[in-house]
């Protein structure tokens, strides 16, 4: 099993998730991140007043699938979440010991 | 009735419920909740009479008697309420008092129904009730059932004379701060979607902590007596029956659905609820949302009755304190009377109706509510609000002093809502009343979802300074024309009243119909026409924020394109943080906050710039484009069009339409081949120009420039351009050679080298070392000014530009773009310029994230490489070394 997370830029949500749903991907967890890299972030003075932008907001996306399935999912993710543009976001993939449904106690693939 | 003998009370008990509930499922029991009070009724007296350890227990010695509580005292007992019963006895418990419990109470356990009981003596009861307060509540819906019912006259008796005579002070107290309890913990928004009948705002203890205050207050015996006594209007004891049949019949509903005792609207019972009562497709409303909305409607209503009621019975507390309240006029026909407004009389209405919104402006100006009397006449006199009303400069006045006033713990807005004022000032508002989006977005009503929008950006006008809301506040304040922007927030959802199902259409419809409101109340075209715009184009910023590449400048001039100036961008802006945060949490947070403010600062620095975005710009692409399809007959349009999205705007704007067709036409000779190269040989004049076309990638452009280093061309101006299909078109001036015989095979040369290089075939990095170490003689012979480098972050909010002022040499772009890649940079666009020795370079770059780069550290670490380079000239070894092993990296990549 593996864990396959990603940082994409918000507008592409939609398009990575109907992607990776066409794929069969049963399920996956979104959240709404803020974060910067080398850069700093930067100031916007307005009129006298600063007002500080010190994160780029982006979306890091949580997908658990059995290891076969990895590179596909890698594959849909890389390709809808492109623009074409640079600054597409990162894609991490992980190993994973154990999956664990708490309803029933299931374990391993079939918690999936 | 009919009792076969052989029947025992119990079994007789489960055939009438089932027949009951049968009745109820088809619909034809409209008085389920009385029924059932009455079936169980029966039970206790049937049990109660044959019973066997009754009679054992001496009544005459020590009277008892079963008597209802709670719900079932108050005879509202639904499918699967609690049934509360009282074993009252007036001495002495006997043992024997387990064996009736036994005998009469556990059979209903039997057939699934929870039975809360209590033994208890006269003595007892009143000593509890004065310790606890709960245990009081419940005696005050005491209802006799069977036994002896002295004893029952007995219990009211010691209730009223004793216990609530010495603490019906602190009882009246402590209900009321129970009640806040409540509505504090059912207040939170998740009971918006899914309401609790009732204990949440609206449900039916509201209406129970009426009756305890009633019962206490005015000592009155059953409901029927608010209105007797005149607690209550007529219309409005109407009205209450008519909220509490149906908030009962959705709870009976509820309890039939989910199979237990759930006073909570959960998602998955609204659908089949709203089924059930008969709600149908209408208006363009789902069932379910018809239902949802009618629900939200006699909530609401009990609710403030409630609150009315409440107020009143403190205040009457009060009044008896101090005999008489003074009138005091606050403007002609208006007064305050115990701190709540009032009119001076009904007749001072029919004399001058504009009182009727008059009182309201007061209400918003003093920061004092309406009496109860006054809402009252208000309703009673809306007749009134007729067209000419409607159109009154004063009216219009009013309203918009209302509109402004600071936001305040009492609502004046929702106070004219309810009162039905709003809708007959503004019918076009009566669509949104009530109506409910069904889903787990929308925590509100549209017509409360908009006054919470004019609240929310009264709050954000009035942020204190040192919170992160000021910034929205500084920009109310720099408005021309700030009522427009609260109008806008009030009707910005007024075509969600619309027929049709596509909800997503309601932004131009609610334009039109704002439109409406503002002719009728005669504004000028300039206000219609920005009322238009705001409610048409409400949705316009958030959507963009969130579904659209807001690093890509394309975009962003587009989307400043939408807005006259600037002003209207503040609008907007606000309107669209406003009506957000009214919408509920899942609508707003930081990171939603964080993506708007950057795209509206994005926008606002590309307005003020003025130069992409202003209409004679949007003119001149407009012209090349056209002029661009009539000439590319053998392109198709979709093509073209698709094209014309991928150039930038600063591309479309500064590039000529024969070029830009030339451009196109060179893209499509492209093929398979890394670039295609052309060039404009001019033997009268002393340059050339030469255009390629490439797919684009980091460093093409460095290479580019070593090419023609390599070929003895030197560079007099370069422009480079990417289009967002990744095609980057270069164009280069370039020195005529100075024998010109041979100029074809020299071009030929560079076309091979060139693709050889882009293709990673060629080391140019090699081949260039030594071409450079023969110039390295003709170096430094000129005095020469310091080299400049200026890296600017002020001017683009899309790239970083760097500016290089320096001396030229063989080779030098070459370097300096090499240099740019080095230090992580992608160059965009670029132009360089030179004056007879002085070159002046302007490079638009990027990180390979799409950033800016920004940091100070990575600003000095850009500055001090190229200054090296620029000092160095071709004279370091390990700069060309370095460069080489860059050469490399890029031709595996």
């Amino acid at each position: 099993m593996k864990k396959i997370e990603a940082i994409i830029k918000p507008f592409k949500l939609d398009d990575v998730k109907e992607g990776l749903m066409e794929i069969g991907v049963q399920g996956m967890t979104v959240c709404e991140v803020k974060g910067f890299g080398r850069q700093r972030g930067h100031t916007e003075i307005y009129r006298g007043a600063e007002y500080k932008v010190d994160f780029v907001p982006k979306i890091k996306l949580e997908v658990v699938v059995d290891s076969e399935l990895t590179s596909q999912v890698v594959q849909v993710i890389e390709q809808k979440a492109k623009t074409g543009a640079i600054g597409d976001g990162k894609i991490f993939v992980s190993g994973l010991d154990e999956v664990i449904r708490i309803r029933t106690g299931e374990r391993g693939k079939e918690a999936i | 009735m009919h009792m076969s003998p052989q029947q025992s009370p119990i079994s007789l008990l489960r055939e009438k419920r089932e027949g009951l509930i049968a009745r109820f499922v088809k619909g034809n029991e409209p008085c389920f909740l009385e029924r059932h009070t009455e079936i169980l009724d029966e039970y206790f007296h049937e049990s109660f009479f044959s019973s066997s350890v009754g009679p054992q227990m001496r009544m005459e010695k020590n009277p008892y008697a079963i008597v209802a509580l709670g719900g079932y005292g108050r005879k509202e007992q639904c499918l699967h309420s609690d049934v509360d019963v009282l074993l009252l006895f007036k001495k002495k418990i006997p043992d024997k008092a387990k064996g009736l419990v036994q005998e009469i109470f556990y059979p209903l356990w039997d057939v699934g129904l929870e039975v809360g009981y209590a033994i208890r003596s006269l003595k007892e009861c009143s000593t509890l009730a004065s310790q606890d307060f709960e245990v009081l509540t419940s005696l005050i819906d005491a209802r006799f059932l069977c036994g002896i019912f002295s004893l029952y006259s007995d219990l009211k008796e010691q209730l009223r004379g004793k216990v609530l005579r010495r603490h019906g002070r602190a009882y009246l107290d402590w209900l009321s701060e129970r009640n806040q309890e409540r509505h504090a913990r059912f207040g939170d928004s998740t009971y918006l979607l899914e309401p609790n009948i009732k204990e949440g705002l609206g449900g039916l203890r509201d209406y129970h902590a009426m009756l305890w205050v009633a019962l206490t207050t005015y000592h009155i015996n059953e409901p029927r007596d608010l209105e007797f006594f005149g607690h209550l209007s007529h219309d409005e004891f109407q009205s209450l029956c008519e909220a509490l049949t149906f908030i009962r019949n959705v709870r009976n509903w509820l309890h039939h659905l989910s199979g237990r005792k759930c006073d909570q609207l959960y998602f998955e019972y609204q659908v089949r609820l709203a089924q059930a009562l008969g709600f149908k497709q209408e208006n363009g409303q789902q069932p379910v949302e018809g239902f949802l909305g009618a629900l939200h409607g006699q909530m609401e209503f009990l609710k403030r009755q409630h609150l009315m009621f409440l107020n009143r019975a403190v205040r009457a507390k009060q009044k008896s304190e101090r005999k008489k309240s003074p009138r005091k006029a606050v403007t002609a026909g208006i007064e305050v009377v115990r701190d709540a407004l009032d009119f001076e009389s009904p007749e001072a209405i029919l004399r001058n109706p504009h009182l009727l919104i008059k009182i309201f402006e007061m209400s918003a100006v003093l920061e004092k509510p309406l009496s109860a009397g006054a809402s009252r006449l208000v309703k009673e006199f809306l007749y009134l609000v007729n067209e000419r009303f409607q159109r009154s400069r004063a009216v219009i006045k009013s309203f918009q002093r209302i509109l402004s006033a600071p936001p305040q713990t009492f609502n004046v807005l929702s106070e004219m809502l309810n009162t039905g004022m709003m809708a007959a000032f503004i019918p076009e508002i009566m669509g949104i009343v009530n109506r409910i989006q069904y889903d787990e977005y929308h925590l509100y009503p549209v017509d409360k979802h908009s006054l919470r929008t004019v609240q929310t950006l009264k709050e954000l006008r009035d942020a204190s300074p040192d919170t992160q809301d000021a910034f929205y506040g500084k920009l109310f304040r720099e408005l021309q024309n700030p009522e427009l922007l609260l109008w806008g927030c009030l009707l910005h959802d007024v075509g969600k009243g619309g027929q049709e199902q596509d909800h997503d259409d309601h932004a131009s419809l609610g334009a039109q119909i704002a439109a409406q409101v503002f002719k009728r109340m005669e504004f000028p075209d300039r206000d219609i026409e920005a009322i238009s715009f705001l409610v048409r184009e409400h949705l316009f910023l958030i959507h963009t924020a969130t579904r659209r590449d807001i690093n890509d400048e394309k975009i962003v001039v587009q989307c400043a394109r939408k807005f006259r100036d600037v002003e209207r961008l503040k609008m907007l802006y606000l309107l669209t943080v406003a009506d957000s945060r009214a919408t509920g949490p899942k609508a707003w947070n930081d990171w939603k906050a964080a993506l708007l403010k950057e795209l509206f600062f994005k926008v606002f620095h590309i307005l003020k710039k003025g130069e992409l975005a202003t209409p004679a710009a949007s003119e001149v692409v407009e012209k090349k484009k056209e002029k661009v399809f009539q000439r590319a007959v053998s392109i198709p349009t979709n093509t073209l069009e698709t094209l014309f999205d991928d150039m930038s705007p600063r591309y479309l704007l500064y590039t000529s339409s024969k070029d830009i067709l030339h451009h196109i036409e060179l893209f499509h000779s492209l093929g398979q081949d890394p670039c295609v190269l052309e060039t404009k040989v001019n033997p009268r004049t002393n340059y050339r120009t030469a255009t390629i076309c490439a797919r684009d990638f980091p460093g093409l452009f460095s290479r580019i420039a070593g090419v023609f280093t390599l070929n003895n061309f030197d560079i007099l101006s370069a422009q480079i351009y990417t289009w967002r299909n990744d095609i980057a078109l270069d164009i280069f001036k370039v020195k005529a050679p100075p024998d010109t015989i041979l100029e074809d095979e020299m071009w030929d040369r560079v076309n091979k080298d060139l693709k050889a290089a882009l293709r990673g075939e060629l080391d140019l990095s090699t081949a260039l070392d030594q071409k450079v170490l023969a110039y390295q003689s003709l170096q430094r012979k000129t005095p020469r000014k310091p080299d400049k480098v200026n890296v600017d972050n002020e001017t683009s909010d899309f790239f970083t530009i760097i500016e290089i002022y320096t001396h030229d040499f063989p080779g030098l772009l070459y370097r300096i773009t090499n240099t740019l890649l080095r230090c992580g940079l992608d160059t965009r666009v670029a132009k360089i310029a030179t004056k007879a020795d002085q070159v002046v370079d302007v490079f638009y770059v990027r990180d390979f994230d799409g950033q800016k780069v920004d940091s100070p550290e990575q600003v000095a670490a850009i500055k001090k490489t190229i200054k090296e380079v620029l000092a160095n000239g071709a004279n370091s070894k390990a700069q060309s070394s370095r460069l080489k092993a860059e050469s490399e990296t890029d031709s595996t990549g």
